[in-house]
Formats: structure tokens, C-alpha cells, sequence
């Protein structure tokens, strides 16, 4: 039973764990006990003591003022939170701090919704006796940065600014200097914002009750008309946004506090790089190439010219000459209606989304073991968990919100394990570090498992129960020979045995895997190990455990829950079947193809070979971000029709037939499925710019004029009828997805899911498969005569070909491509830090600017292609995964040399 | 406070001790470089900011101190004996005024003209034979009176070290359990100030789980005109080192952890030649006498900041973060240092310990008064007749101490500020009223406390007094609760401004000292309106002309 306390001599119960400040709250309502140094985020703090209630053990006997925030609820004690002694301490020290501070609220930022105001308005100051006496008001503003500012003479000293940085972000940018009176907050060393290792988060700025430390976007103004709740575009955590709108225009963005995905953090991308979506490129009015040229023209012009050549084309080649590439930034709605069109409309099973180019080898892989491709647990699952290994990722740039709370439950102790060619930011924090060769993944993967079997860490209760294949998985592994998988690898063996034995033996383990995982010749066979490792140990099904890759984009589950796959329709179901095939001619009231169509890299092919003639591609910039540039290019080149739905011009844009102009996430509503399975809402915030119309309504438009009876875009209707076909989705309803979403499976009921696979597998028993380490047929053709291997990886400030992030102040964060080098390599080759260095490989070349680190290993580089400037995919190879035609990014043979002439000092693009 | 700090530092933890790395980084020019605090912040996965915000905070770290060669003390009993400006001055013929900085309080309370000079102190006739001093010739050892009324645990001549160390032997033959009992039973309570009962502590920590536990020795000695744990830790170390290698027998803690002030450099030194007079006898290290049992110490010196004597800033201030008060729960017994439970106990706890674990629980506990059992060390300064440390019974008169032990005063006496800068202003009135006990000493609204004594003269203005307390405080707050941190410059700011002629508002001033006794965080905002209120009770018609009516 719960024991209970008094307030103001009424008994109420006492909830587990309760500070007094949370019990009070609870009873008497939020904000009844004043507090300026507690945040909703933050551990308790205990700095201000304006939260203080007087505490007796008898009815009105002596009482002892006591902290709220921080002391828990003594059992049957008597709380008085306003006794009269307790309303005059207050008071006073509130009158204290105003000392310290400016008294100029009417011409402050954050008038009106100011913590110290509010708190100064309830506890009732009328006067500051003191006389005036030493003050920090003469502390000069920070305004370095794009983004963040400061204005210390604001600064009550609460520390929420500091606690943000390392108990929300981890970065340990700011901290209180000096002591006594004289302590302040610095950045660094007492630096600027602009000098520190501020990552922009923006969590202190959030943080902050003052306007001490805020933005450039003045985030905690009042003066907005609205505040509009709707889900991030950039990567796949999900997290919930904040929109502040004046004018009909975004002025900024703030991360609620209440949202279960990002619970009041944020990242720089979500919270201040939002203002692409107005920016001056936007594309406004459709385009069609006459001439060679790409000329304005009218919608109906647009579509009447779309219909006419698709039309065509199908009648003079066949349906299956057109082909479409839906867009994972894209919501649920919009990428089912993409599928629809060109499986209803169009009659082919050519529709394939840029899930291909990321996560395509974790759907296959993991529906290949578990039956479902999709992440087994949810995020918060981080809190239970014991031991962490991510591998091939680097969430603290990639998923940032994710990747800080992996980093926080590693510096609170929770095993950490790396297996990643890069010394990444987590790396440094994990307790074992495997520094795998690039494209070794099953090896490294395989060397565990025997470890994990050799010495007896298997378990065998869940594998017997819930398994398939074991046996003869065991003995497949066991013949391995464990020194050629070290000497493959680079990892010592000792060190892959400790960091097996670790996962294994924790209580309850989870993975996180990125795109090092399966953007590689062995993707689909990496996620199958990484299923499998996960099964030995038992980590399935339940609080703190499973497989969990981190998406790329936002909705690159829900593109693919949609159908924008070649070979499965929404919902996953095999097209080729004739069940399957029947129910979805049936829904769709169409003709449908019985056999796969393309993935995107066939696409490629096809065009080339004359085999494609049209194809609609949304949102997707594959000139700069698809491997091997010139082979993509003149593919794209070849096409009769090549329609781009973009938000600017972009390279491929630039190829384009048609391009029409979409909307960005602020201007459209409908669902995004983040990767935990989390389908929540996308609310409109501002309408779209004239001219441009949401991916959804140009889809559904374009069914209509092609004389296809669908619906309007309107996510309401458009999930009623997605509820009816996706079997996971039977119980979704727009209306009952409130603010945090819910995760599939959602049944007719509409309950949620947060764990998968809790009692048996979707495919009954989970499948043990043995894969053996086979080498990249890029090092295998290449490695010789190019002995350098780059591996490509994103950098936090900019969101993959940039288009977006490009056009924000993030450009201003982080301004160029660069290519990491250790110090032995680039000494090998005469290369300084910040030289140009010639980066070849069998496909092309580019200089790019050296950057000398200690994060990758001799023999490894790597670089990103944010920016055009560079193009890095003119030198990756059209490899790819062996199962999933995921393409290989991440292996890619080079060499290099200190560039030479012209190049010393720019960047090239040159194709051999 | 920052849970991950503490963890971040406790990866390296003892053994690479980020405050001690700060510690040596300064000593060449008396601050570290930016380039160092980089390259630290990196080996610790933690941001530069953290080793800046650490840096600032200690007197013998911050950018201020570079440069500096010689401190005057700045002790409330080389204040009130008014020896410090003529030491300065005499200072300034051989140093330039940018060489010469403060401390405060070096424990030479029993003659004063206490300055520190090259890594030891110097006080009493030290300044009159400054070249013997600057060439290192002086001697270093002080000499002051030893007695004691009663008992003798802490003050009897120390046994030679292998039959002392039979204790030892006979607590490793012993279950954790029952040692644990005879401390409950001895009703020991902690010496520092707060009076806790050190079983309690013990017990606490024995019972949260975990392989790794610490046991931390608060030798931060702060209180100006103590200097008792000193004497201890130069004349009795062994009690002290045994008493917590059985605390820490007792909650299974493996580490001792000594932290001892940078004002004490002899107590440092004689510290660790005991450490390793330990190692030479194999009374510590690993399977210690066939036990299984393992225990070592190591000596982290301070680097000035009063605050750390405050437990919780003491944890903060070995893991190399800013030596801030934390909030409890979780107490250190939960959560301590390193994250990992931790039990810290004042020197003269400690030094007790060793005595009841040979006499048994019952024989310390019949010593004494009330739910004082056992003896106390009192710290006399220069005011006394004879100065020096001596060791009562609790429940001894303070009339016994201040006539038989102290001989009586020099000079007209007009209070006695006992037990710290935090402790009450005893008026002379009350001499026969108290006896050195927790009880008394708290039913007459004053505090034991570390039971010294520094003494007002008669001709010592009471408002100076109080400047100096708050002036005190306002230099020592962490920063970290308003009421401290604000509070204690407003209040020096308001008594400067009395004694300037702009008297102070009475209603404005209770504010204001309510406000810091009831907000504060600790006890040092908490504790110093003690003195204050003192002060106004007692000395009232000296320090009406300095507020309104």
C-alpha cells in the first residue's frame, strides 16, 4: 500500500519515489509551487530553494523548511507549501536575484514568458530594498553564432542551461565558472558560442527560464499567433516539433516537452534549420523542357504534357517501361498514393523509394530471421537496457536525439559497444571499441557469435524454444577459423571476445545499426548476423533488448510499409502471390502485374538498355547522392520522360522533363513512421508557397486526370483506407493518434505495439542462417591498383545531398566536404592538413580538402557528399548489396595524391 | 553536480585522478594552461568547459593565483589578533605585492603570523628570520601545548606500529558485523559538525550494493582557528589510517581516500609516510594478513576552497568538478564517490574508531555527556594563556577548558567564536552556562561544532566581526543556492555600507538572514546567520547605532 502525506493538513496518497515538488504537482496542479532552477527535463537540482515548503512531522508542530524538488515525500509528514514563513522566503530571495538582474521586461525577448517574471509576479515582489551593490548587468551579448546567443546579464545562475548540455545533450560545452558571487556560465573556455564545441542543439537555449541564452530565431518570444505541433523531416527518431508561426510564416521551432520521442530535445536540423522551406530557390511553378530548356508552365499544362507522355509510352512499350521512385521524406499518405499510381494506374510493379539506397538489407534481413522488417523495441527501451551495441552508425551525427541518449546511459555506466572503421563520437565512449576494416562486418559479426558459442554464453532455453536452424548454425560457425576472421577484420580477437562476452552476458542487450551495416556487398547477411546475435543471447521480445536499426530518413519505414517496394505492395505482402495479387486488384479496382518490377539500381540499368522510358522520381536527389554519378546521370539522361517532384532544383532536377513543385513537411499534413514504428502526426503549419502543392495532392491530382477515381489527399481518409489494405494499420484512425503517435501493430482495437515479437516470432521461429565473410568484389577487382578504402558517413550538420540543410544557416556551421586522413597516410603522401588531396577510383576523381585525424585507421579515409561542390559519388562503384541491391557506399577502393594544378585549390568533378 | 562527470572521472578514478592532474598542472606557474585543460578534457571525455569551471573555482588553481609566491593568512584568529598587516608589510620588503597572496587559515591559530611560503608554513617569530626561511634553514615544525581532562584517545603517545596494528589483526579475525555493532554501540558521532552517528553511516553503506565502495577522510580542515585534525594527522596518523581501514573492512570498501587541505602541507607529507610505513608492514594492499580482505589509501590534497570541507562538494571536488554542494537524496552512503557508495567522516571520527574496536563499543559510550559519548579535541588560539590542542570528555565544563587547560586569557576577552566561522559567538557572560557537549552547546543556540576557539579582544568591533563573516561566506559560497550566493555579498555589502554611516534597514537585515538560514542549501549560508544572531543578542547596544529604529 502507498503511504501518505498531508498538504495543509489534507492526507493524500504518496506515489513511489515522489519529491514533494511532484507530489504537490500531481494534488494541487502544475506551477503551485514556484520553481526557477527545476526544469521537466532536468534531475533536481536544488540551487534556487524558491520551491521550498515547510515540512512538519505533526499537524502544524515545528516545521523545517525544506527544498521540494529534491527531497522525497517523508511518509505521514505535513506539508505546508505556502505557510506564510515559506511565502516571505520566497519573496525574498526572488528579491535577491533581482539584484542581479535587469529590470527592462518590456523590452526583453522573452516578456511575458519569462520563468523569473512569472515566479517574481506569484510570489508577489514589489521592491528591491537592497541598495545597489555589485551586479553583472554590464555582460556583453554572444552573438557569433548562426544560431545561438546569449545575453549573460540575464543569467540567474540556475545551471538548467549547463544540466541541458550534459544531462540532455552530453556535450559538456557550458559549465559555471569562477565561484561565490562571481560564478557565471562559460562556454569552453570562456570562448564564444561560435568557437565552442557547441553542437547547436539547442537544449540550453530551451532550457533557459530567461532570456540568458536563447536564439536568433527568438524562440521563447510571445509575439507568434500560433504554436502548432507536427513531427521533424530530417532523420528517422521521429521527434516532435513545436512550431511557432506569425504572419503565416515559421519563426521557430521549440521540441515540447511532453513528446515521447524526443521529450524536449531536439537537434540543430530539427530546431533551427527549417528556413529552406521559404528560401528564395524554392521551385515555384511547374517546368517543362522545351528546346532543351526547362520552361515554366502550368499545372494543367504540366499534367496534361505527364499524362500524354505516360500514356503513350505504356501504349508503345508496355507499363512496365514506366517506372516510379516514391520519396521516404514523404508522408505515409503520399507514398501510398505514389505506389497506387503506378501500380493502379500505371499497372506496374516499378515503384521503389530511397529505402533501397539505406535500409533495404535490414527489411529483407530481418523479415529473412524474424519475419518482420522492422525495429523490434522502441527507444525508451535505452532506459532498461544493459548493454548497447551499435554498429555501422554514428547516431550522434545521424540520429542525434538517439545518439545523446546512447551517450548518456554510456556515461552512466551501461555497456557500450562499437563495432564501427571510425573512431566516432560514441566510440570514444564505449567500453569496446571493434575497429573493423571497412566491408568486414560479417567477419567481425561471425567471430562473436563463435565466442559467444565456444564459451558456452548461448541461450539455450530461448534458442530451443523460439528458434530454427540452430544446429547446424553452430556447427557452421564453429569450423570457422577464428585468426584468418581476425586478420580479415583488423580486430584482435581478445577484444572481440571480451565485447561478445559482455553483450552476452548482460542481463538484457540491444543493437543499433545503421547504414556502415547495409550499405555494403553483405548488408542483408550483416542484419541476418546482427538478428541472429541477438537470438543466441535471447534478446528478443522484451523491455531493453532486440534489433533496432536506425532509419535514415524520416518515413523511410513508412515508404516502405507502403509498398514503394518492387516486390511487396503495402503491407508487405508479396506481389507475386495470387492471394496477395487478387486482394490488391480487388482494393484497387485495377489490373495489376503478377511479377516484381524494378529496384532502383535495375532501373538504372533498364533506362540504358532501353528497357525504361519514363520514370517520376519525388524527392530524391540521385545525381548527387546515388553511387557512381556518371552511370546514374546517363541513365537519367537517356529517359523519355523523367518527372522530378522537388522542393528545388537539384542535379537531378536539372536533368529533368518535367519537374513539379512539392511541398515541404511545414506546408502538409498526413503521417510519418519513425523507426520504432511510431506513426504520428504531421501537422500543416503554414499553407504552401504559391505555386506549389503538396507530393500528396499532385499524386492524387494526376490519378484523377488520368481518370483514376481516387479521393483527395486529405490524411484522414487517405489512413481510413490505408487502415483497410496494411493489416498492421487495421486500428489507425487520424483522429486517435493523438499527439505521440502510436506504434504498429495497431489492432482493430486500436492498441499499439511497443515491443515485437514478445511470445513467438511473425514467422513462427526465428531462422538461424550462416553466412560466411565474402570479400567486396569492389576490393576484389580493385583493392590492387587502388589500395586506399573510403567509406562515406554523414556529418550531423547537414542532411544527405544538402539540398535542404544548404539552404539554412547550418551552411555557416559546417561549409564544405572534407576528407578524413590519419596522420600516417597523409605523411606517406606529403599531405597537410587542409591540402587538397586527388581521391581516384575506377570510376573517377575529386579533390578534396584533407582534414588529419585520429578517427580513422591507416589505409581507411572517409568523407561525406553534402555538398555538390565535391560530388564524392563520381568516385563509389555501382556495387551492391548481394540481396537487396542496396548499393555500397561504404567500401570503395581509391588512392590518392596531393592534387595538382588548379585543383590545389578547388574542388573537381571529373569523370574518366 | 554531474552524474556523468562523476562517472566520466570514475573511469580513470583514483588512479588517474582528474583533481590531482589540475593540482600538478598548476604548480609551475600556480594555474594550468588552456592547452593542458584541453588536452585533460580530452583524456577525460569531458568538455574543456568543465576543467575551466573547476579550474576558477579553487584559490590555488584559478588564472589569479599565477605568480603568486608567498600567503599571509587570512584566518579569523590571525584577524582578531591583529598580526596580519605587520606581517604583510614585513612580507612586501622581500616579495612584490603580485607574489603575495591570501589563505585561509594555516592552523597556526595558537601564535598567528601565520604565512605560507614555497610549500610550508611559517608563523609566530618565522617572519623575523624570512632570509633563514627563503633559504629553507627555518624549521617547519611548530611547537604548541598537547593536554587533556579526562580520557586520553585521541592524545595518548602513540604505540609503536606493529603492536598498535594488533587491532588490525583482531578486526580481519572478525566478521564486518559484529565490528559494525561495537560502533553503533560506542555511539559515536561525527566530529565534523553535523554530529551524525558514524554507525548509521557505515551500516547504510554496507547495505547498498556494489563491488566498489570508498571511504573518504575529510581532512579539509577549513574552520578558521581549528586545528585539531591537524595535530591528528601529524601526531596521531595511525589512528586515523586504522580507523578507516576497519570503516572500511567494515562496509566493504577497498579504498581509503584522504583529503587533506593544501594549507597543511606537513600533515600531507606525514600522511602519506605513514601510507607507506603501512605498505612496509604489509598492513595494507591486497589479501592483507591472509584475510582475502584488500585496502589502500590514497592522499588527494586540496587546492582552497573551504566548501570542500561540505561532504558533497568534498566528493565533487575529488572527481574534479566543481566542488558544489549536492542535493541528497541520493546521500553519499547511496550514491558517493564515483557514483559508487561512500561513506565520509571528519578525522577525529575517525581517529576514535580505533580505541572502541579495542576497548569495545560500551567503554567509549560511558565516556562522556547526554548523546555526546567520548572525548573532543578543543583548538586554543594565541588568546589563551596556553594555547594549544586539548582533549576533554564531552560534558567537561568550557569554564575547566578556558581557566585550567587554557590558563585563563592574555587579555580582556570580550566573546569567544566557537566551532568555526559557523559556530556561535560565545560573549564571555556565558562561559559557565556551556560544557563541551553537542547538547549544551545547542540548547543556549550555539554549536559545537569542530570546538575551536578564536577569541574577540575587547577592543574588537563586533560589525567587523560580522563584515568578516559575511565577507568569509560571500568568498567561500560555491555559488550554487541563491540564498548563499547572493545573500552573503549582499550582506557584506550592507554591513561595509553601516559601517561607512548608511545604516542598515533591521526588517531588511532579519530578511535577509532568515532567508540564508532557512533557504541555504548547506550549512555555510545556513550557518552563518548562527554568529550573527549571536552577536545581535548579545552585543545589541554596541550594534543599535548601525540600523535604523
Amino acid at each position: 500500500m502507498n503511504s501518505i502525506a498531508y498538504i495543509d493538513n489534507v492526507a493524500y496518497e504518496v506515489l513511489q519515489g515522489e519529491t514533494i515538488l511532484t507530489f504537490i504537482n500531481r494534488i494541487k496542479g502544475k506551477q503551485t509551487v514556484p520553481t526557477l532552477c527545476d526544469a521537466p527535463n532536468l534531475d533536481p537540482y536544488g540551487a534556487c530553494r524558491v520551491c521550498s515548503v515547510d515540512v512538519a512531522l505533526v499537524q502544524d508542530g515545528q516545521a523545517k523548511a525544506q527544498a521540494s524538488c529534491h527531497t522525497p515525500v517523508m511518509p505521514n509528514s505535513y506539508i505546508y507549501p505556502h505557510s506564510e514563513r515559506i511565502q516571505k522566503l520566497r519573496k525574498n530571495i526572488v528579491e535577491l536575484v533581482l539584484t542581479d538582474h535587469p529590470l527592462d521586461c518590456l523590452t526583453c525577448e522573452v516578456n511575458n514568458n519569462c520563468e523569473l517574471q512569472t515566479v517574481a509576479a506569484q510570489v508577489g515582489v514589489r521592491d528591491v530594498r537592497y541598495p545597489e551593490g555589485k551586479n553583472h548587468l554590464d555582460r556583453k551579448k554572444d552573438l557569433s553564432h548562426p544560431y545561438m546567443t546569449s545575453d549573460m546579464s540575464k543569467c540567474i545562475n540556475c545551471s538548467r542551461c549547463v544540466r541541458a548540455c550534459d544531462e540532455v545533450q552530453g556535450q559538456f560545452v557550458l559549465s559555471m565558472a569562477g565561484r561565490g558571487f562571481d560564478s557565471h556560465i562559460v562556454k569552453g573556455q570562456d570562448t564564444t558560442f561560435n568557437l565552442s564545441d557547441c553542437v547547436s542543439c539547442g537544449a540550453c537555449a530551451q532550457a533557459c527560464p530567461t532570456s540568458a541564452i536563447s536564439d536568433v530565431f527568438e524562440s521563447k518570444s510571445v509575439a507568434v499567433d500560433e504554436k502548432i505541433r507536427t513531427v521533424c523531416t530530417y532523420c528517422g527518431v521521429g521527434c516532435n516539433l513545436e512550431v511557432s508561426v506569425k504572419a503565416g510564416k515559421v519563426k521557430s521551432i521549440q521540441a515540447p516537452y511532453d513528446a515521447k520521442v524526443n521529450q524536449g530535445h531536439t537537434c540543430l536540423k530539427g530546431r533551427f534549420a527549417f528556413s529552406f522551406y521559404n528560401h528564395g530557390d524554392r521551385i515555384k511553378t511547374p517546368l517543362i523542357r522545351k528546346n532543351g530548356v526547362l520552361e515554366p508552365a502550368t499545372w494543367d499544362e504540366a499534367y496534361a504534357f505527364i499524362a500524354k507522355e505516360l500514356t503513350r509510352i505504356k501504349t508503345d512499350f508496355g507499363p512496365d517501361y514506366i517506372a516510379g521512385i516514391s520519396s521516404a521524406r514523404c508522408t505515409n499518405e503520399e507514398n501510398y498514393l505514389m505506389q497506387k499510381f503506378m501500380r493502379a494506374v500505371i499497372g506496374t510493379n516499378n515503384i521503389d523509394s530511397c529505402a533501397r539506397v539505406c535500409h533495404s538489407p535490414t527489411a529483407l534481413g530481418m523479415q529473412r530471421t524474424f519475419g518482420t522488417g522492422a525495429a523490434t523495441n522502441s527507444v525508451i527501451d535505452l532506459k532498461y537496457t544493459d548493454c548497447m551495441m551499435v554498429i555501422g552508425a554514428n547516431p550522434t551525427a545521424g540520429h542525434p536525439v538517439t545518439g545523446a541518449k546512447i551517450k548518456q546511459q554510456a556515461m552512466k555506466g551501461k555497456t557500450l559497444i562499437v563495432i564501427d572503421p571510425r573512431r566516432t563520437e560514441l566510440a570514444k565512449y564505449a567500453n569496446y571499441h571493434l575497429q573493423l576494416r571497412p566491408g568486414t562486418n560479417v567477419a567481425m559479426l561471425n567471430m562473436m557469435l563463435y565466442y559467444i558459442i565456444s564459451e558456452n554464453k548461448v541461450n539455450t532455453a530461448f534458442v530451443s524454444d523460439r528458434t530454427e536452424g540452430y544446429e547446424a548454425f553452430k556447427e557452421h560457425i564453429l569450423q570457422l577459423n577464428i585468426d584468418e576472421l581476425e586478420s580479415i577484420t583488423g580486430v584482435n580477437k581478445q577484444l572481440a571476445k571480451e565485447a561478445a562476452l559482455a553483450y552476452a552476458s548482460a542481463q538484457n542487450a540491444m543493437s543499433f545499426h545503421g547504414l556502415g551495416v547495409t550499405e555494403q556487398a553483405q548488408g542483408t547477411f550483416t542484419v541476418m548476423l546482427i538478428a541472429d546475435l541477438a537470438m543466441i543471447t535471447g534478446n528478443i521480445g522484451r523491455r531493453g533488448v532486440g534489433v533496432n536499426p536506425l532509419r535514415g530518413q524520416n518515413n523511410v519505414q513508412g515508404a516502405a510499409d507502403m509498398g514503394c517496394q518492387p516486390h511487396q505492395g503495402a503491407g508487405y505482402l508479396d506481389v507475386t502471390i495470387p492471394e496477395n495479387h487478387q486482394k490488391y486488384e480487388q482494393f484497387y479496382g485495377a489490373k495489376l502485374p503478377l511479377h516484381i518490377g524494378y529496384k532502383i539500381p535495375q532501373m538504372y540499368d533498364a533506362s540504358l538498355n532501353d528497357k525504361l522510358k519514363a520514370l517520376w522520381v519525388i524527392g530524391e536527389d540521385m545525381a548527387q547522392t546515388d553511387p557512381n554519378t556518371q552511370h546514374v546521370v546517363a541513365a537519367l539522361k537517356k529517359l523519355d520522360l523523367f518527372i522530378v517532384q522537388e522542393l528545388f532544383m537539384t542535379e537531378t532536377a536539372n536533368l529533368a522533363t518535367v519537374v513539379l513543385p512539392g511541398a515541404s513537411f511545414l506546408e502538409k499534413s498526413g503521417t510519418f513512421t519513425n523507426g520504432e514504428r511510431r506513426l504520428q502526426k504531421v501537422n500543416k503549419v503554414v499553407e504552401p508557397l504559391p505555386g506549389t502543392k503538396t507530393d500528396g495532392q499532385i499524386v492524387a491530382e494526376l490519378m484523377t486526370f488520368m481518370g483514376y477515381p481516387q479521393l483527395e489527399h486529405d490524411p484522414d481518409s487517405l489512413l481510413n483506407e490505408i487502415s483497410q489494405i496494411v493489416p498492421f494499420f487495421a486500428g489507425v484512425k487520424w483522429n486517435d493518434l493523438g499527439e505521440n503517435g502510436k506504434q504498429w501493430p495497431v489492432d482493430k482495437a486500436g492498441n499499439d505495439t511497443e515491443i515485437l515479437h514478445t511470445d513467438s516470432f511473425k514467422r513462427g521461429l526465428g531462422k538461424f542462417v550462416g553466412n560466411d565473410f565474402k570479400e567486396s568484389p569492389e576490393i576484389v577487382k580493385n583493392g590492387k591498383e587502388y589500395p586506399y578504402i573510403i567509406t562515406t558517413n554523414r556529418e550531423l550538420e547537414h542532411y544527405n545531398c544538402g539540398a535542404m540543410t544548404r539552404r539554412t544557416k547550418n551552411v555557416e556551421i559546417l561549409t564544405e566536404d572534407v576528407l578524413l586522413i590519419c596522420a600516417e597516410d597523409a605523411n606517406k603522401h606529403g599531405i597537410k592538413n587542409g591540402e587538397m588531396v586527388c581521391v581516384e577510383s575506377a570510376r573517377g576523381k575529386v579533390d578534396i580538402k584533407a582534414k588529419i585525424t585520429d578517427e580513422v585507421k591507416p589505409g581507411v579515409l572517409s568523407s561525406t557528399f553534402h555538398f555538390p561542390e565535391i560530388m564524392l559519388n563520381n568516385i563509389t562503384s555501382s556495387e551492391h548489396d548481394s540481396e537487396a541491391m542496396c548499393p555500397e557506399y561504404k567500401v570503395v577502393s581509391v588512392r590518392i595524391r596531393k592534387s595538382k594544378g588548379e585543383y590545389k585549390t578547388k574542388p573537381q568533378k571529373e569523370m574518366v | 553536480m554531474s552524474k556523468n562527470l562523476s562517472e566520466l572521472s570514475g573511469r580513470k578514478g583514483l588512479h588517474q585522478n582528474l583533481f590531482e592532474e589540475l593540482g600538478v598542472l598548476a604548480k609551475e606557474t600556480g594555474t594550468p594552461s588552456s592547452k593542458d585543460l584541453d588536452a585533460l578534457a580530452e583524456a577525460f571525455l569531458i568538455g574543456s568547459a568543465n576543467v575551466f569551471g573547476t579550474t576558477t573555482f579553487y584559490d590555488f588553481l584559478r588564472p589569479e593565483n599565477k605568480g603568486k609566491k608567498v600567503y599571509v593568512c587570512n584566518g579569523s584568529s590571525c584577524l582578531t589578533a591583529g598580526t596580519q598587516p605587520a606581517l604583510s608589510a614585513a612580507l612586501q620588503a622581500s616579495f612584490g605585492s603580485d607574489q603575495i597572496g591570501e589563505m585561509c587559515c594555516l592552523g597556526r591559530c595558537h601564535e598567528n603570523v601565520a604565512f605560507h611560503y614555497q610549500g610550508q608554513n611559517y608563523s609566530g617569530n618565522a617572519i623575523n628570520h624570512i632570509n633563514e626561511v627563503k633559504e629553507g634553514s627555518y624549521p617547519i615544525q611548530e611547537k604548541y601545548h598537547v593536554g587533556s581532562y579526562g580520557k586520553q584517545i585521541l592524545t595518548a603517545s602513540p604505540e609503536p606500529i606493529n603492536t598498535f596494528y594488533t587491532i588490525w589483526e583482531s578486526v580481519l579475525q572478525n566478521t564486518p558485523e559484529a565490528v559494525l555493532e561495537e560502533l553503533k554501540l560506542s555511539g559515536l558521532r561525527g566530529r565534523g559538525g553535523a554530529g551524525f552517528p558514524i554507525g548509521f553511516k557505515l551500516e547504510s553503506a554496507k547495505n547498498t550494493a556494489g563491488s566498489t565502495k570508498f571511504v573518504v577522510c575529510n581532512a579539509d580542515e577549513g574552520d578558521p582557528g581549528a586545528y585539531s585534525d591537524r595535530y591528528l594527522l601529524e601526531e596521531q596518523v595511525h589512528l586515523v589510517l586504522l580507523g578507516m581501514m576497519i570503516a572500511g573492512y567494515v562496509m566493504g570498501a577497498n579504498m581509503g581516500v584522504l583529503y587533506i587541505r593544501a594549507e597543511y602541507p606537513v600533515s600531507i607529507q606525514n600522511t602519506r609516510d605513514a601510507i607507506a610505513q603501512l605498505r612496509a608492514h604489509n598492513l595494507i594492499g591486497k589479501n592483507i594478513l591472509n584475510s582475502g580482505f584488500d585496502f589502500d589509501f590514497k592522499v588527494i590534497p586540496g587546492l582552497g576552497a573551504y566548501i570542500c570541507g561540505e561532504e558533497t562538494a568534498l566528493l565533487n571536488s575529488i572527481e574534479g568538478q566543481r566542488p558544489e554542494v549536492r542535493v541528497r537524496p541520493p546521500y553519499p552512503t547511496q550514491q558517493g564517490l564515483f557514483n559508487k557508495p561512500t561513506v565520509v567522516n571528519n578525522v577525529e571520527t575517525l581517529a576514535n574508531i580505533p580505541f572502541i574496536v579495542k576497548n569495545g563499543g560500551s567503554a567509549f559510550a560511558a565516556l562522556g555527556k547526554y548523546k555526546s559519548s567520548g572525548t573532543k579535541l578543543v583548538s586554543l588560539d594565541s588568546f589563551f594563556n596556553r594555547p594549544g590542542i586539548y582533549e576533554v570528555e564531552m560534558g567537561t565544563p568550557l569554564s575547566v577548558v578556558v581557566n585550567e587547560l587554557g590558563k585563563g586569557f592574555k587579555s580582556e576577552i570580550k566573546a569567544m567564536h566557537i566551532g568555526g566561522p559557523l559556530g556561535g559567538l560565545v560573549p564571555v557572560s556565558k562561559i559557565n552556562d556551556l560544557s563541551i557537549d553537542f547538547e549544551t552547546f545547542a540548547a543556549n543556540k550555539f554549536l559545537l561544532g569542530h570546538a575551536s576557539i578564536v577569541c574577540l579582544p575587547q577592543n574588537y568591533p563586533i560589525i567587523d566581526y560580522i563584515e568578516h563573516l559575511f565577507q568569509f561566506t560571500a568568498h567561500e559560497s560555491c555559488g550554487k543556492c541563491f540564498p548563499c550566493r547572493l545573500g552573503s555579498t549582499r550582506g557584506y555589502e550592507l554591513v561595509k555600507g553601516a559601517k561607512e554611516g548608511k545604516t542598515m534597514d533591521t526588517v531588511l537585515f532579519n530578511d535577509l538572514i532568515e532567508t540564508m538560514e532557512i533557504g541555504s542549501l548547506c550549512a555555510l549560508g545556513g550557518g552563518l546567520p548562527l554568529p550573527i544572531r549571536n552577536a545581535l543578542t548579545y552585543f545589541k547596544s554596541e550594534l543599535a547605532p548601525y540600523f535604523n529604529a
